[in-house]
């Protein structure tokens, strides 16, 4: 047993963080979240020169060989630093999808590109019931035939070039990968309190064919797991960075905030929320590398992944409404970043699978009939 | 990173569930009437055939009986036996006691006590707390004074687990009264069969008997049987603390996944509403969710045993496991007396009691969980100061 990062791992995980700390301060995480961009494109450019969009890229692509770990220890750095825009819907999602699922035609198109920086891809799977989740899908359509419909939640589909497409088809599920210029494709924003982009896809009288599909048709279903397992283990990893952040904040304000004649860390009652928030801290992070390794070493590791993603839903939200606790009324302020790691951590909770479809998982696994 | 167990402590942990395929917990007599603290029964027949196998002196030095295996391997036993049920309940108890006399006993503890804990011959208890001393230990009363080559203990100690069916109790005691609170106290390794040692049972909530409590008067104890530094008793206390608090609860996760399993069948043969429980879909969250938190709890040990043996020292991490260890249990006991509902106060041994009354006796036990060996509290305050840095609390 080893609980230590490659020494490789640990240099990313501290270059991210000093880098993190220069280039994405409070500020701009504040104003890109207001705009409705998302994030600056002299970041992502930088971003893509420290090799970050193509870490889970093969080399012979233009990316860097990283591994599923590597790429999660940086998200937490970046949910740490509350870092807004398309890392994980396309440097871990989309990236994911092509590299199960692509053909070496469609892998050498788009993957290069990605992993420069320059043009991005994302997934368009939830419609109104609001699920990644295959069971959840009604959209039709197959190879040599027109879609209308519609996809909703959408990640940063106003900066992508292409989106991955789920549909029904050939008894099974089809993977489409679309321009976004394609006719009859519209975008049009869906207003968030998390600053994330979210966007309705509108298909009206869209033409697929056989080159457009990702993956065999009526065969999409394996790839799509993978896919949907990289961005909840990626979901887990921006929680437990940003409930790490709202952890440090607090005790940071418990120390240096004096009242009555003594810091506020100095009582009781706010030592032990800290102590219960450094459980929560601890548990959902080590849980998230377990099932991380799980994975990469080729277990199953479904169990895993769900007690992962659960576990951090719930403690991630719990250490980040005891952080506004701590910190009193200046948490509440709009210009103080605590509101916006927590309202992160909100969406992340219910993106990829909520803390109640991941802990039906965890229920089957231990043995519930 | 890497979570697995290398092939070798694959092996050892197969060999570990042989022989307790082989040799069937239920077959050891319990030393006991309430031995059964959540942590195992206690059973010195059991603790023998542990010592037959080498298995309690297994990662000792080979100066003293061990083979020098890793700390792993003792996790790993601990891991076993408790997913077992097995009367393990002294194991901890003597792993502490055998390291303290390795690290700083005299020549004669070495020679006379080590043997017996290698063979299971030998338990302990641990006589700390005191009527006026329990999170506060330091103004603990008990005092030794030197007679000759020996010591005389006066005092009187409590919440010892085990004394009455154990064979050695630890005891701290004041040597130098005139020293500041913290300096002046020595430990002292007792014979339970020494003349003026007076144990008395103190029947607890359950009915049974745990704890005892220790009348020493007079009590003769040779000089060589002060286990480490005159006077540095509690330092040496405070040093084995997080260890000792690290294998005094290790076997929790392993122990409440077991509790969790027999809830599970509980819930998946159990009709209610004409479905089994386990289709009710708040069971199921329920269940899913304590099964999440138990997993969180054994990689926060799994991480805290590997900084131990990285000889990396500890700051809040086993008091925080702690913490999480004893709620937990709590609430997972709490869960399956809900889930058994009016069945779950059935006393053990009651015609129509589920799973053997063992869930009850689980609630009641895991409320003296989070006193015991540190108040969740006091341990939160711990873990507060020394693993955030926040100043020390207004007392």
């Amino acid at each position: 047993m080893d609980f230590r990062p490659t020494e490789s791992q640990q240099l990313l995980i501290n270059t991210a963080r000093e880098w993190l700390r220069r280039r994405c301060p409070d500020e701009l995480v504040q104003s890109v979240a207001a705009d409705a961009r998302g994030i600056p494109e002299d970041l992502w450019k930088e971003m893509a020169l420290l090799g970050w969009p193509g870490l889970l890229v093969p080399a012979d692509l233009g990316g860097s060989d990283g591994s599923l770990l590597d790429v999660l220890l940086l998200v937490e750095e970046m949910g740490r630093a509350g870092l807004p825009g398309p890392f994980v819907p396309s440097a871990v999602v989309a990236t994911t999808l092509l590299l199960t699922a692509g053909t070496t035609e469609q892998q050498r198109r788009l993957l290069p590109g990605m992993a420069m920086g320059e043009r991005l891809c994302t997934l368009a799977i939830a419609e109104e019931e609001g699920r990644a989740e295959p069971s959840a899908i009604a959209l039709a359509a197959s190879p040599g035939g027109r879609v209308t419909g519609r996809k909703l939640f959408v990640r940063d589909a106003h900066l992508s070039e292409h989106l991955i497409l789920v549909a029904r088809g050939a008894g099974g599920l089809n993977l489409f990968l679309l321009e976004t210029a394609r006719p009859g494709v519209s975008v049009a924003p869906m207003e968030t309190i998390s600053g994330e982009k979210c966007f309705e896809v509108a298909l009206t009288n869209v033409a697929v064919d056989a080159g457009d599909l990702l993956g065999p048709a009526g065969g999409g279903a394996a790839a799509l797991a993978v896919g949907l397992r990289a961005g909840t283990l990626a979901r887990t990893a921006e929680m437990v960075g940003g409930a790490a952040r709202a952890l440090d904040l607090a005790v940071q304000h418990a120390r240096t905030r004096v009242q009555s004649g003594r810091p506020i860390g100095a009582f009781q009652a706010i030592q032990h929320h800290c102590a219960d928030m450094l459980r929560h801290v601890d548990g959902a992070r080590y849980l998230l590398y377990r099932a991380a390794w799980k994975v990469e070493s080729g277990q199953d590791a479904a169990a895993d992944v769900a007690m992962a993603k659960a576990h951090a839903g719930e403690a991630g939200l719990a250490v980040a409404r005891k952080a506004h606790q701590i910190l009193g009324a200046i948490g509440y302020c709009e210009e103080h970043i605590l509101h916006r790691l927590h309202k992160r951590i909100q969406a992340a909770s219910v993106d990829f699978g909520g803390t109640g479809e991941h802990l039906e998982t965890v229920a089957a696994a231990i043995g519930l009939e | 990173m890497d979570f697995a167990f290398s092939p070798e402590e694959e092996a050892f942990r197969a060999e570990v569930r042989a022989f307790l395929r082989d040799n069937p917990p239920e077959r050891f007599p319990e030393d006991g009437m309430d031995a059964g603290y959540g942590s195992g029964a206690h059973s010195r027949p059991f603790m023998q055939a542990l010592g037959a196998r080498g298995w309690l002196s297994m990662s000792w030095p080979r100066a003293f009986g061990g083979q020098e295996r890793p700390m792993v391997y003792r996790l790993i036993l601990l891991e076993e036996l408790a997913a077992a049920g097995a009367p393990f309940g002294p194991l901890a108890g003597c792993d502490q006691t055998a390291e303290s006399i390795i690290r700083h006993g005299s020549e004669r503890l070495r020679t006379e006590v080590l043997p017996r804990i290698a063979r299971g011959d030998a338990t302990f208890w641990q006589g700390f707390s005191e009527p006026g001393a329990g999170s506060d230990l330091l103004s603990l009363t008990t005092a030794a004074r030197r007679d000759g080559d020996h010591w005389i203990i006066d005092g009187h100690k409590i919440w010892s687990s085990h004394a009455g069916i154990s064979t050695y109790g630890l005891v701290l005691a004041r040597t130098d009264a005139a020293a500041k609170r913290h300096q002046g106290l020595s430990m002292f390794v007792v014979d339970n069969r020494t003349p003026g040692v007076d144990v008395r049972p103190i029947r607890s909530m359950t009915g049974g008997v745990y704890h005892y409590e220790v009348f020493l008067d007079g009590v003769r104890v040779p000089a060589d049987y002060l286990l480490g530094r005159e006077h540095g008793g509690f330092t040496q206390l405070l040093t084995g603390l997080d260890t000792d608090r690290f294998w005094g609860r290790f076997y929790k996760a392993p122990y409440l996944r077991r509790m969790l399993g027999q809830l599970v069948e509980y819930a998946n043969a159990t009709g209610r509403g004409g479905a089994p429980l386990s289709r009710d879909p708040v069971v199921r969250r329920q269940l899913a969710t304590v099964a999440t938190e138990i997993e969180a709890l054994r990689m926060l040990f799994y991480r805290a045993g590997w900084l131990i043996q990285q000889g990396r020292p500890l700051t809040y991490e086993s008091a925080l496991a702690k913490v999480m260890a004893d709620e937990l249990g709590q609430k997972v006991a709490a869960l399956g007396m809900e889930l058994l509902g009016p069945y779950g106060p059935l006393a053990a041994g009651a015609r129509w009691a589920k799973l053997g009354g063992a869930i009850q006796h689980m609630y009641q036990t895991s409320l003296g969980h989070t006193i015991a060996g540190g108040t969740s509290e006091v341990l939160r305050g711990t873990v507060a100061v020394r693993g955030l840095g926040l100043p020390k609390a207004v007392a």
